[in-house]
């Protein structure tokens, strides 16, 4: 069985061993081969690159639209800003107005009140002048009366004495021009 | 000093096994008057008998051609057994060779084509490359059977199926039908008026030398592989005899390369001669590419 005699007997291009049976042995080995590993390999890793490539394209298109919308998500996003601060600027600068005008009107309304608590001090301070010079004036007039009554020794009628005496300084404030 | 001198230890593992190999060798042999450490090897093209089963014979290069299918079967057929869609290291090594493969078969044919013709184009490249590496392993030149009265192997076990004319004729046969059928296929009746041109004599002649042209890739294809498988052999039985130790090295990796490019110019011929054949004709240089 395990016998070794050698093959190249044969002379010319036999010697090289040109076999029919060999060679439909390694015409069927290679067909046999070519299919099991279209089977078993070329098949499944065939597949597997088709849907790894499908994935991976799948993937970068869904980036890039992420990417777009992002895109799109900061232009509007940087547009809300802008529009939040000229709405904050807008807000602002009419605060600022609203708050001059405030003041303003503080302002003239502090001065109108202090213009008539002015107003009412100087009336209170006519109404006390006059009260005062009525009291003095009355003092005065029975001051004037004891003094007649000691310079005369005699009795005269009060109410007699007090109209003379009014009359009296009725005329000099006349005369002196209501000092 | 023994820690001093331990990183120049493979150096001189290296310079003295060169030395070794020298003496030992068939060229030290002959300077130093020695009988040579490996006995003068004989060259056979034949493949070498096995065994025979019911009258067929069985030969060193077939059983190779056999283990070398077994091989790929297991090694692509396992890596690839459970496909997943992120791969393992024996699967990612797979889809590398078949990417490589793949991108290079449709760089010349296109998408269509290239799906069409790449089981049998990388079929022929992987059973023409892993044979020629296999063959590279120390049980093929050493395990075999002695003649009677023999004191070394007279019949190897094992032999690169390569070395064995009937494989390259057997791929190349398999290479012309590929062509021929896939440009009837492609073209139809218009792919025979390459060939049988009857408009004038000059013609006529030009689809002869075609017919011919054709017929004359099946010894091209069938005699490229053979030399080159056959001529890595004897050079490395040649520089083993010679030399003996490290300087083989430099030349099983030189066969390392030619197994691959062989088994690359085996499968980049076939696809230009497809691709010539599946093109319409006259328009090679038009359009290169397959829709």
């Amino acid at each position: 069985m395990f016998a070794a005699p050698l093959l190249q007997e044969a002379t010319g291009i036999g010697a090289l061993g040109v076999d029919l049976n060999s060679l439909i042995v390694y015409l069927i080995n290679f067909g046999a081969l070519a299919l099991l590993l279209y089977f078993f390999a070329y098949k499944r890793v065939m597949r597997v690159l088709d849907e790894r490539s499908t994935r991976i394209r799948e993937s970068l298109e869904q980036a890039d639209r992420v990417r777009e919308q992002s895109v799109e998500a900061q232009a509007s996003m940087q547009r809300a800003l802008n529009e939040g601060r000229e709405a904050g600027q807008a807000v602002l600068s009419e605060a600022r107005e609203a708050a001059e005008r405030y003041r303003e009107q503080q302002a003239e309304q502090a001065r109108t009140e202090a213009g008539a608590m002015l107003e009412r001090a100087r009336d209170e301070i006519r109404q006390e002048r006059d009260a005062a010079l009525e009291q003095v004036r009355a003092e005065f007039a029975g001051l004037a009366v004891t003094a007649a009554e000691r310079i005369i020794h005699r009795s005269l009628d009060a109410d007699a004495h007090r109209d003379l005496i009014d009359e009296v300084l009725a005329e000099r404030e006349s005369a002196g021009g209501g000092g | 000093m023994i820690r001093a001198l331990l990183p120049k230890l493979p150096i001189a593992l290296v310079a003295g096994l060169a030395v070794a190999g020298l003496a030992l060798g068939a060229i030290g042999a002959a300077l130093l008057g020695n009988e040579p450490f490996i006995r003068v090897p004989e060259v056979h093209l034949a493949p070498q008998e096995v065994f025979t089963i019911g009258g067929f014979t069985v030969t060193n290069t077939l059983l190779s051609a056999w283990l070398t299918t077994v091989v790929v079967l297991l090694i692509f057929g396992l890596g690839s057994r459970k496909a997943a869609l992120v791969p393992g290291r024996m699967q990612g090594a797979i889809e590398m060779l078949f990417e490589a493969l793949y991108g290079f078969i449709k760089g010349v044919v296109g998408e269509r084509y290239g799906r069409a013709f790449f089981p049998i184009l990388a079929t022929m490249f992987i059973f023409v490359a892993f044979n020629a590496w296999m063959a590279l392993l120390p049980i093929y030149p050493t395990v075999g059977f002695k003649a009677d009265g023999a004191d070394y192997v007279t019949t190897h076990l094992l032999r690169s199926a390569g070395t064995d004319i009937n494989l390259p004729l057997a791929l190349a046969i398999i290479s012309f039908v590929f062509v021929e059928v896939w440009g009837f296929k492609a073209q139809r009746f218009g792919y025979l008026k390459e060939f049988f041109r009857f408009r004038n004599p000059i013609d006529f002649f030009v689809g002869v030398l075609e017919i011919v042209s054709h017929l004359i890739r099946l010894v091209s294809f069938t005699f490229r592989l053979f030399g080159n498988m056959v001529a890595g052999e004897i050079i490395l039985v040649m520089i083993t005899f010679l030399l003996v130790f490290m300087a083989p090295i430099a030349f099983y990796l030189l066969e390392i390369l030619v197994g691959g490019v062989q088994a690359l110019i085996f499968m980049g011929l076939t696809l230009v001669f497809a691709f010539m054949a599946v093109a319409p004709h006259g328009a090679d240089h038009e359009e290169t590419h397959a829709p």
